[in-house]
């Protein structure tokens, strides 16, 4: 054994090896035995690092680890730490990958629309958590003249998201956290797409668009110009939206594009 | 009542502001001197942020946060300083506190207080990330000791010598954790009385108070697990006794993480605390005018 004392870093990627990969040998040999197994006060960091994690998930995944069962969900996410870790100390913005490694994860890929209720849920965790900014005045509107308006990009708040799913995640999701079991046997899983907005008024909304609809908000969101965005609409209700999208506060400032872009 | 001179906390009991208490601090505005909040909870935007913007009109709250890993042997992380340097300048606490432990490495975050090795290496490393916090937040930290399951054998400073050293070389404070203490002491065969003594009255800015739990290993060994899921211990509270004997009233926070209960109960505990601050008030107002 080496009898050389680590450095702090080697020490670091020791427990590091212990935590994530299960592997004790080098930690362990770094320890006080003192009548109690170092593996075993290893183990106790490991549970720890798990649990707080798979807690983290549950609390952004409500729905999935009640779709698919608190045993499944824990044991997925199990799998999910070893491959993703997080790189972050900020707990909120861990698992953002989680929806696509459902997809590939072989105990619920079966569940075609599981994936589908991870992503929306993670889209609902951002709007939830998305700094706040304050709503685009529309007196800085109105002072353009109708030239400039025609070339304004939005920026949208940070909490307003759009996603197109293929299954109707939205009703599923609803009906899950709702404990509906009913409204859930009723839900089609086959329907879709289904084209979502997600938002923030007091807590999170999820509202149902239509695809002409979604498609214009989402080219306000992409910053497209005005005009251009208007042109494309395929939508009679284009100028209302953009009413409502700026009276709910989910546009938040604007630049003027040149005249050649649109 | 005798003010705390350590910023705007009063050297009375709170509380641990947890997620579902917010509408019932909120509701019925409890009497508690203050409390106390994670800062990273509230590295967002929304409702969070505007329940703790509410209460903090009401309330005097100090931020107590997990993720700076000011024990690392690579550098801070950059931009959770900065999530944190944006929480203090929004929410103005009065105390600011970190712990004594790291859980970043390869740049991967092991959500957990992890033990450091007692050595002169870990000391200066620890010293120039409390240093550089302290720059970025323009303010003096609080540092806490940590509830631990394992000691290296390496290590060469006793605890509460590692932890009084950098207070000294800093000038940061430090959050003593009674019950940490206790589990620590429990778990490697210290004695909390030699720990308390070895810390400098002076820097003590708050104290900590928790439930913990105690696990059967299948060796019939035991070890203490700072869980944070229960009322505090009677052998806690009897050293609390011994550390406001030793560092005067003392701003004290009960927390409470696993299992939260109702908002009544952590009431009741920080009521506790309040008779013996106190008492402690009383006795040093009587040293005073002696």
């Amino acid at each position: 054994m080496n009898t050389q004392p680590p450095t702090l870093l080697e020490l670091q990627h020791a427990m590091y090896r212990s935590i994530v990969a299960s592997d004790d040998a080098e930690a362990a040999a770094y320890i006080v035995a003192d009548g109690i197994d170092p593996a075993a006060r290893l183990g106790i960091y490991r549970n720890t690092f798990a649990s707080v994690l798979t807690n983290a998930l549950r609390l952004s995944y409500p729905a999935v680890h009640r779709l698919v069962g608190a045993e499944c969900f824990e044991g997925v996410v199990r799998l999910f730490i070893d491959e993703a870790p997080p790189r972050t100390a900020n707990l909120d913005d861990y698992g953002a990958d989680f929806p696509d490694f459902l997809m590939r994860c072989e105990p619920v890929s079966a569940l075609a629309y599981v994936p589908d209720v991870a992503r929306l849920e993670w889209m609902v965790n951002r709007t939830l958590h998305a700094p706040d900014a304050q709503p685009l005045a529309l007196a800085r509107l109105a002072a353009l003249t109708e030239d400039e308006q025609a070339r304004v990009r939005f920026m949208p708040h940070s909490s307003a998201g759009l996603l197109r799913i293929d299954h109707p995640a939205d009703s599923i999701w609803r009906a899950v956290l709702a404990h509906d079991d009913a409204a859930l046997a009723a839900i089609d899983p086959a329907i879709g797409p289904v084209w979502v907005l997600v938002h923030r008024t007091e807590g999170v909304e999820v509202t149902r668009l239509s695809e002409p609809a979604w498609r214009f908000t989402e080219a306000l969101f992409a910053g497209r110009p005005l005009h251009s965005a208007l042109e494309d609409a395929a939508c009679d209700d284009a100028q209302q939206l953009l009413a409502q999208h700026l009276a709910a506060g989910r546009l938040v400032d604007f630049e003027l594009a040149d005249h050649a872009s649109s | 009542m005798l003010q705390s001179k350590r910023g705007s906390i009063p050297a009375k009991a709170g509380i641990g502001l947890r997620f579902p208490h917010h509408q019932a601090v909120v509701d019925t505005r409890p009497e508690v001197a203050w409390l106390e909040a994670h800062t990273e909870n509230y590295m967002g935007g929304g409702t969070s942020l505007r329940y703790l913007e509410t209460i903090r009109r009401d309330y005097p709250l100090s931020l107590h946060g997990v993720g700076l890993s000011l024990g690392s042997a690579e550098e801070i992380d950059a931009a959770h300083l900065t999530r944190v340097q944006h929480v203090v300048e929004r929410i103005e606490p009065g105390l600011v506190s970190e712990h004594l432990s790291w859980s970043i490495v390869g740049s991967v975050y092991l959500a957990d207080l992890l033990p450091l090795p007692m050595t002169e290496e870990a000391l200066a490393i620890v010293c120039r990330h409390v240093d550089q916090t302290q720059a970025t937040l323009k303010r003096r930290l609080l540092i806490e000791n940590p509830s631990t399951y394992l000691r290296f054998r390496h290590s060469t400073i006793p605890e509460w010598e590692f932890l009084s050293r950098v207070a000294e070389r800093t000038g940061c404070g430090i959050l003593c954790d009674v019950n940490n203490i206790y589990v620590s002491a429990c778990n490697h065969g210290w004695d909390p009385a030699t720990y308390l003594a070895g810390l400098p009255p002076a820097a003590i800015g708050e104290i900590h108070l928790a439930g913990h739990a105690e696990r059967q290993l299948n060796n019939g060994n035991t070890l203490r697990i700072d869980d944070h899921g229960s009322c505090v211990a009677p052998a806690v509270w009897a050293l609390y006794a011994e550390a406001l004997a030793r560092f005067g009233p003392v701003p004290t926070l009960v927390e409470w993480d696993t299992n939260v209960p109702p908002l009544e109960v952590l009431l009741g505990e920080a009521a506790r605390a309040d008779v013996m601050l106190e008492e402690t008030d009383r006795e040093y107002a009587a040293a005073d005018a002696a």
